[in-house]
């Protein structure tokens, strides 16, 4: 029954896309499930009406069995110990103790039966013997051997059904049961369970009504917490040996006559139709082409068939737009990969051309693909998109960060531990872009000794009397009163409710501190040590056991992830409160980020995401050639670095610009030193400031300034030789989300120097001449041509240090797009590049990277699209693009990996 | 009872004028080799790497060439030639890092701070401690003198798994003894025992709180629980330096603090810094003894060291010597006749040309071989001999690599090909004494390594066919 690897992976990231096609769509499918099902429901075929959860056996998936009743939210089941499982033609058969369980409380399930108050079970059952008692769990919703929502199992030689309802106990008491004895002893049973609102209770085995039972009431009460599980309890004490063909939980008590068809229907599933096979293979080569054949193509083909470069007239980034339709067919035929032309380039390892050939497991996803009708199913393939994967299986805890730590500690205990924090804490490494990325958050030694000395010197901050005496006035040192303390203090700290498990590892602190003849303070304050250093105070623990889906977050998760992509804090108060009280839907998580957007900390948070984005705490250890600038002052690094922070915070927070103004803003801020250093006119109020003290500074009549490309923070990126290599890959990553490869073979990259008569312009556009080159350099370094006027310092000079004239005239080429655009100032450059639609999605891009601690991915573009949308339709603010991102799915969701997948 | 000393002379010996702390450790007292016939020898795999590279066109002049410092250790050693890691390159990135990351692991790089999968060490550290390392030990011990710094695969050598670093970097003498040899003062009155034990049962509920995220009933998937545990691998060393053990009050004081820069300065904006010969060999051979020791005294099996980045951009002054004979004078930036990035000693690799006489690049490449060696002997001296009569280098499998087989950024094939690896022997499992041309990939040669001392997992694709490289087999 096991999937090799391949398909598992491809199953795994199938899943993932048709999850995200499913988030799309749910408010659309919750409404009209219903009308479908009444659809199918006619002479010979199985009813759907009412079907909530359906397992037909067939359709396992690594460890997971899927839920193929095709609503929203599937129960998806894992698998404990595989090996104990066979799948066959004749369903799942169960040789050993195991369990299938749900990673989560099926919600949808229980909602739409305690809504509904009636409920029905049905399965076809073959029992490995006759000897299982307890009643064996075939299929339950519960959690040990005494708390259920309902079970039904096998006890000898009956079947017997459990169901919690006001009438019953928590345990499903009194039962119904029947025996399968008056059956053939040889054969399956088919057994349906019904409940009504009523709570009538029947049984029926092979379609005859078996056993009656009034339980005085349906469904109502049942207990969200309980999980689903088949065959076996919850607690796996109660296993049960067999096989099943089909499971399916209904929210309606079925009719008689519609469980005599289902009956005569038999064990097999409704076939499908010609039709809905087509459609299915047509969504399937889609699918493939989303998950394999697009990123394939981005890999290895666009870097000489995009829409800019388009070698031999091909543009793959496309469908086959740029070519005639004879010649279209020549490339691929439709289902015949004998006669498509790329195929037999590829399978021959004839292209890629100079580079590696395909892999084996790609050549077979083409073929795939191509034979399977090669659906194109993309406007256009963003390579982009595909640099991080489809869709990563590995999902990372996120640690907090050095400037994260020091905030929470400051927001629950009020302790400033800056100065100690940023000493002994190692420094968080940046990678893909922030120092955030979680993955990177890795642990060490230094770690762990820095927190316990941190925690211990926050305690010794902290009035601890003060803080205790908010939560009990007893002093006395009991158990009973410390959890007093304990409780509210983990709250906070913790940023949720405090387990009972926590509460007795603390209780244990504080009764080795009564042992040792201390006092209740003392003993909170050893407390607050041990919670200091807890997983749930220094990491941001989210439930990532599941399925491989993506899961809605819980509200304490949520209200985690909201304070700290908006403050880089914990929750307050309210958004606590706001969880507990489950208030944290869409419409209540978007009232929370409009309060949180008023807080400074929000201010702060946007100013750090710019200082990661940019790297300007680079410009600190700035260190430029003393021969070549002999009136470099390290000051001015500091000075840049404040003139971008002070721009950026009166685009977006003063005045509340669009973000793409941070490109084309008619003002800045410099202090005397700066402005000197530039060449600017001197303001008076520049003469009347102190050297280091920022003023702002009126553009208007400055065209060679204004925006964050004219500023020494990101104009002494080129190095001290202002290279225009350096400079264009920046803004082609940073600002168009553009991707360039190697250099080509046969070309010496070492830097060429300037000389009378020829300058970094001239050498630049030497290379953009030579075939070799001009390939992926057109695609960013005449993006650097606006700047050459400005030093490797960010001075601007008309002429260089060879008396040679320079340019600010070039063209620019958005990724994706056939003709670049001429500009012919840096002015200009800057203006295209704030109207370009590529640039404002890139902000939303970069931003929700931070938001989230991981690089994005394919699986994350529609959703950003959507966040993007959304955020323009608002201003393209960054007020509006964190409204739209924090009550978005890639907020209120995560991603799972499956339980049983190896590290 | 057999005869026990402290052994630290190797590298007192080493380390000049300069003094060092040493706690006294349970594990320094090391048991001599005579007498201890029964002692078994612990399995121990470290990578070390060095920057920038050996042309291959170098490579084959063996020991007469750049080669000629590993000559005293060449019995010791099996030199490979033509190891090809083109499966490391990923279109887009820089060759420099490709082949960083890609050595010791084969694979591409998976993102900026992450390797495509795990390392020759860490595989045989999971293999012979699937449940942890013992607390006395440090997990992973990962260090390096290095400057460049603009994607950690340049410089980090030990990976996980899923291809996260498997410990930090130790970047300086003195990090790298607080990290091995450092205690924990968990007091401010370390004779205040009252203290002492509350602070314990803070740390008990502390772990107790680790190891529900790690068990059964964890809401973690397996990716975060594998990062919690190693969070709680940390905590349990911590706890063995908190309560168990001491420091000696009679130990000389800490190294003293680096003399080269460190962090952000020492990697401004990549143009490159200036540093002398001698501060660069006096940091790193520092850091090698420490390194050394820490391997001697048995508190690190496993890790990775690493002695200049890839892509390395250093502008290097000073006479060279080696054998009482001057090799060469650096002075990068003014034989380069630039200053900046164009004026490293980097550029002496872009500028490779087999049919030159390539002179700064030999004279670098010989002096990374040099110091490369300078460690491998602290391994193979009189004092590293074990129960089994050979030295710990002997019964170790070392793996020496690099970035690249030519530093010219025109040919990912050519760049990627013919990467200089060497290996020790894993007490007797991997041939030594020779010279190999392999002409095979590094996958091949490292699941052969990884079979020859009980590694049943491969590094790679699981459905790529193994071709086992029996050359090095004994």
């Amino acid at each position: 029954m096991m999937l090799g690897r391949n398909e598992r992976g491809l199953a795994r990231r199938t899943g993932m896309k048709t999850f995200h096609q499913v988030l799309l769509f749910t408010g659309w499918m919750f409404w009209v499930q219903p009308l479908l099902a009444e659809e199918t429901s006619n002479g010979g075929m199985r009813t759907r009406t009412g079907l909530q959860v359906l397992y037909a056996f067939d359709s396992i998936e690594g460890n997971i069995l899927r839920d193929s009743s095709g609503n929203p939210e599937p129960v998806d089941l894992q698998i404990f110990d595989a090996k104990s499982l066979r799948q066959s033609a004749e369903g799942l058969e169960i040789l050993g103790p195991t369990l299938l369980q749900s990673a989560n409380p099926p919600r949808r399930l229980l909602k739409a039966i305690e809504e509904a108050g009636g409920m029905t079970i049905e399965a076809w059952i073959l029992p490995a013997n006759r000897q299982q008692t307890g009643p064996a769990r075939i299929v339950t919703f519960s959690k040990n051997s005494s708390e259920r929502n309902f079970t039904l199992g096998q006890d000898k030689d009956a079947f017997e059904v459990r169901v919690r309802t006001p009438k019953t106990s928590t345990n499903g008491l009194p039962g119904i049961s029947a025996k399968a004895s008056s059956r053939p002893s040889t054969g399956w049973t088919h057994v349906v369970y019904t409940c009504n609102r009523q709570g009538q209770a029947k049984l029926f085995l092979n379609g005859t009504l078996e056993q009656e039972l009034a339980l005085g009431a349906g469904p109502s009460n049942w207990d969200a917490t309980l999980l689903l599980g088949v065959g076996n309890e919850l607690s796996r004490d109660r296993p049960w040996l067999g096989r099943l063909r089909l499971l399916a939980i209904y929210s309606r008590a079925l009719a008689p006559e519609e469980i005599a068809r289902n009956f005569q229907a038999g064990r097999e599933l409704n076939p499908p139709s010609p039709k809905e096979l087509l459609a299915r293979s047509q969504r399937d080569n889609a699918l493939l082409f989303e998950t394999r054949i697009a990123p394939l193509l981005s890999r290895h083909c666009l870097e000489c068939h995009d829409a800019a470069t388009q070698v031999g007239g091909l543009d793959l980034s496309r469908m086959l737009k740029s070519l005639p339709p004879a010649k279209q067919k020549a490339v691929w035929i439709a289902g015949d990969t004998r006669k498509s032309l790329l195929w037999q380039l590829v399978a021959n390892n004839e292209m890629p051309r100079d580079r590696p050939p395909l892999s084996e497991a790609d050549k077979q996803s083409l073929r795939e693909w191509i034979d399977g009708g090669a659906v194109w199913s993309l406007d256009v393939i963003d390579p982009a998109v595909y640099q991080h994967g489809s869709g990563s299986d590995k999902v990372y805890l996120q640690r907090l960060t050095v400037p994260e730590y020091i905030e929470t500690v400051r927001a629950t205990l009020g302790v400033e531990i800056a100065e100690e924090a940023e000493r002994l804490l190692p420094r968080d490494v940046r990678a893909d872009g922030f120092s955030n990325t979680a993955y990177n958050l890795t642990v060490d030694l230094a770690h762990v000794e820095a927190y316990a000395r941190l925690a211990e010197i926050v305690v010794g901050r902290t009035d601890v009397q003060a803080l205790s005496r908010k939560y009990t006035k007893s002093r006395e040192l009991t158990d009973e009163n410390i959890t007093k303390v304990i409780k509210p203090l983990g709250r906070q700290l913790l940023r949720g409710p405090v387990h009972s498990d926590e509460i007795t590892w603390y209780c244990g602190v504080s009764t080795s501190v009564a042992g040792a003849g201390g006092s209740f303070e003392e003993a909170i304050g050893y407390v607050l040590e041990a919670m200091l250093q807890s997983p749930r105070f220094l990491y941001r623990i989210e439930h990532h056991a599941g399925t491989g889906e993506a899961r809605t977050l819980n509200a304490f998760e949520l209200a985690s992830r909201l304070s700290y992509a908006l403050w880089g804090a914990p929750p307050d108060e309210a958004l606590l409160q706001a969880a507990e009280r489950e208030e944290l839907d869409r419409a209540g998580v978007a009232r929370q980020v409009q309060r949180m957007l008023q807080d400074p900390r929000a201010a702060a948070r946007s100013r750090q995401f710019l200082s990661e984005w940019l790297n300007l705490s680079g410009l600190s250890t700035l260190r430029p050639d003393e021969k070549k600038f002999p009136d470099w002052n390290p000051a001015l690094a500091r000075d840049m670095q404040q003139e971008t922070l002070a721009c950026f915070d009166e685009i977006v927070w003063k005045q509340q610009l669009p973000l793409s103004q941070l490109l084309h803003a008619s003002f800045t801020y410099v202090t005397p030193r700066l402005a000197r250093h530039y060449g600017l006119p001197m303001t008076s109020a520049l003469k009347q400031a102190r050297d280091d003290e920022l003023v702002r500074y009126d553009l208007t009549d400055v065209p060679s300034r204004g925006g964050l490309l004219t500023q020494g923070s990101v104009l002494t990126k080129g190095g001290d030789e202002a290279s225009m290599v350096t400079r264009g890959l920046f803004l082609l990553h940073e600002l168009l989300r553009g991707v360039v490869r190697d250099p080509p073979p046969c070309v010496d990259t070492s830097p060429i120097p300037s000389q009378p008569g020829l300058t970094q312009r001239m050498v630049s556009e030497r290379r953009l001449a030579n075939q070799g080159c001009a390939g992926c350099h057109v695609k960013f370094e005449p993006l650097a041509f606006a700047f050459e006027r400005y030093d490797g310092l960010g001075t601007y000079h008309d002429r260089d240090g060879f008396g040679n004239s320079l340019r600010e005239d070039g063209h620019v080429l958005f990724p994706g797009e056939e003709q670049a655009v001429q500009f012919r100032t840096a002015a200009e450059l800057m203006q295209l590049l704030a109207d370009s639609p590529r640039v404002q999605e890139s902000f939303t891009w970069k931003v929700a990277q931070f938001s989230l601690g991981r690089p994005l991915d394919a699986a994350d573009a529609s959703v950003i699209v959507e966040i993007h949308r959304e955020s323009q339709s608002q201003g393209g603010t960054y007020t509006s693009l964190m409204t739209a991102l924090l009550t978005s799915d890639l907020t209120l969701m995560t991603r799972t990996e499956s339980n049983l997948a190896a590290p | 009872m057999p005869e026990r000393k402290i052994s630290r002379r190797t590298m007192l010996q080493g380390v000049g004028a300069v003094t060092i702390g040493l706690p006294l450790l349970e594990e320094m007292l090391t048991t001599r080799a005579c007498g201890a016939p029964q002692v078994n020898i612990p399995m121990r795999a470290f990578n070390v790497f060095f920057g920038l590279g050996i042309p291959a066109p170098l490579q084959q002049e063996g020991f007469e060439g750049v080669l000629e410092p590993l000559l005293p250790l060449r019995d010791k050693l099996m030199i490979l030639r033509g190891v090809d890691q083109i499966r490391c390159d990923r279109p887009g990135i820089n060759a420099h890092y490709d082949g960083a990351t890609g050595a010791f692991t084969a694979e591409p790089p998976d993102g900026e701070a992450k390797a495509g999968g795990a390392s020759i060490d860490q595989m045989i550290r999971k293999t012979h401690y699937p449940q942890g390392m013992p607390p006395h030990l440090v997990p992973t011990l990962v260090a390096g003198t290095f400057f460049r710094r603009s994607r950690v695969g340049r410089y980090v050598h030990s990976y996980n798994a899923d291809g996260t670093v498997a410990a930090a970097m130790q970047e300086s003498p003195r990090d790298l003894f607080e990290r091995v040899f450092g205690t924990v003062a968990v007091s401010g009155d370390e004779s205040d025992l009252r203290r002492k034990r509350l602070k314990r049962s803070v740390l008990d509920a502390v772990v107790d709180q680790y190891r529900h995220f790690t068990g059964e009933t964890s809401p973690l998937g397996a990716t975060s629980r594998a990062r919690v545990a190693d969070h709680l691998e940390r905590i349990r060393e911590y706890e063995q330096r908190a309560f168990a053990l001491e420091r000696d009050p009679n130990g000389p004081p800490l190294p003293p603090e680096s003399r080269v820069v460190r962090g952000g300065e020492a990697d401004p904006g990549g143009e490159g810094i200036d540093i002398t010969l001698e501060d660069l060999t006096t940091e790193w051979r520092l850091l090698a003894d420490l390194y050394a020791l820490a391997i001697q005294t048995d508190r690190a099996r496993y890790g990775a060291l690493t002695f200049l980045a890839a892509g390395e951009r250093i502008r290097l002054k000073g006479k060279y010597e080696y054998a009482g004979r001057t090799v060469f004078e650096f002075d990068d930036s003014a034989q380069r006749g630039a200053s900046g990035s164009n004026g490293c000693s980097h550029e002496w690799w872009h500028a490779f040309d087999e049919k030159k006489r390539n002179e700064q690049l030999r004279a670098h490449a010989h002096l990374k071989m040099r110091e490369v060696a300078y460690f491998l002997q602290k391994l193979a001296s009189q004092e590293c001999l074990e129960a089994n009569g050979k030295t710990i280098l002997e019964n170790s499998l070392i793996t020496i690599s690099t970035e690249s087989g030519d530093g010219r950024h025109n040919d990912v094939k050519r760049e990627l090909s013919g990467i200089f690896h060497a290996v020790s022997g894993a007490n007797g499992r991997i041939k030594t004494g020779d010279i190999l041309d392999l002409g095979a990939e590094g996958i091949d040669v490292y699941n052969t390594l990884l079979t020859a001392v009980g590694v049943s997992r491969r590094l790679g694709p699981a459905t790529r066919e193994h071709q086992p490289v029996e050359a090095l087999r004994t």
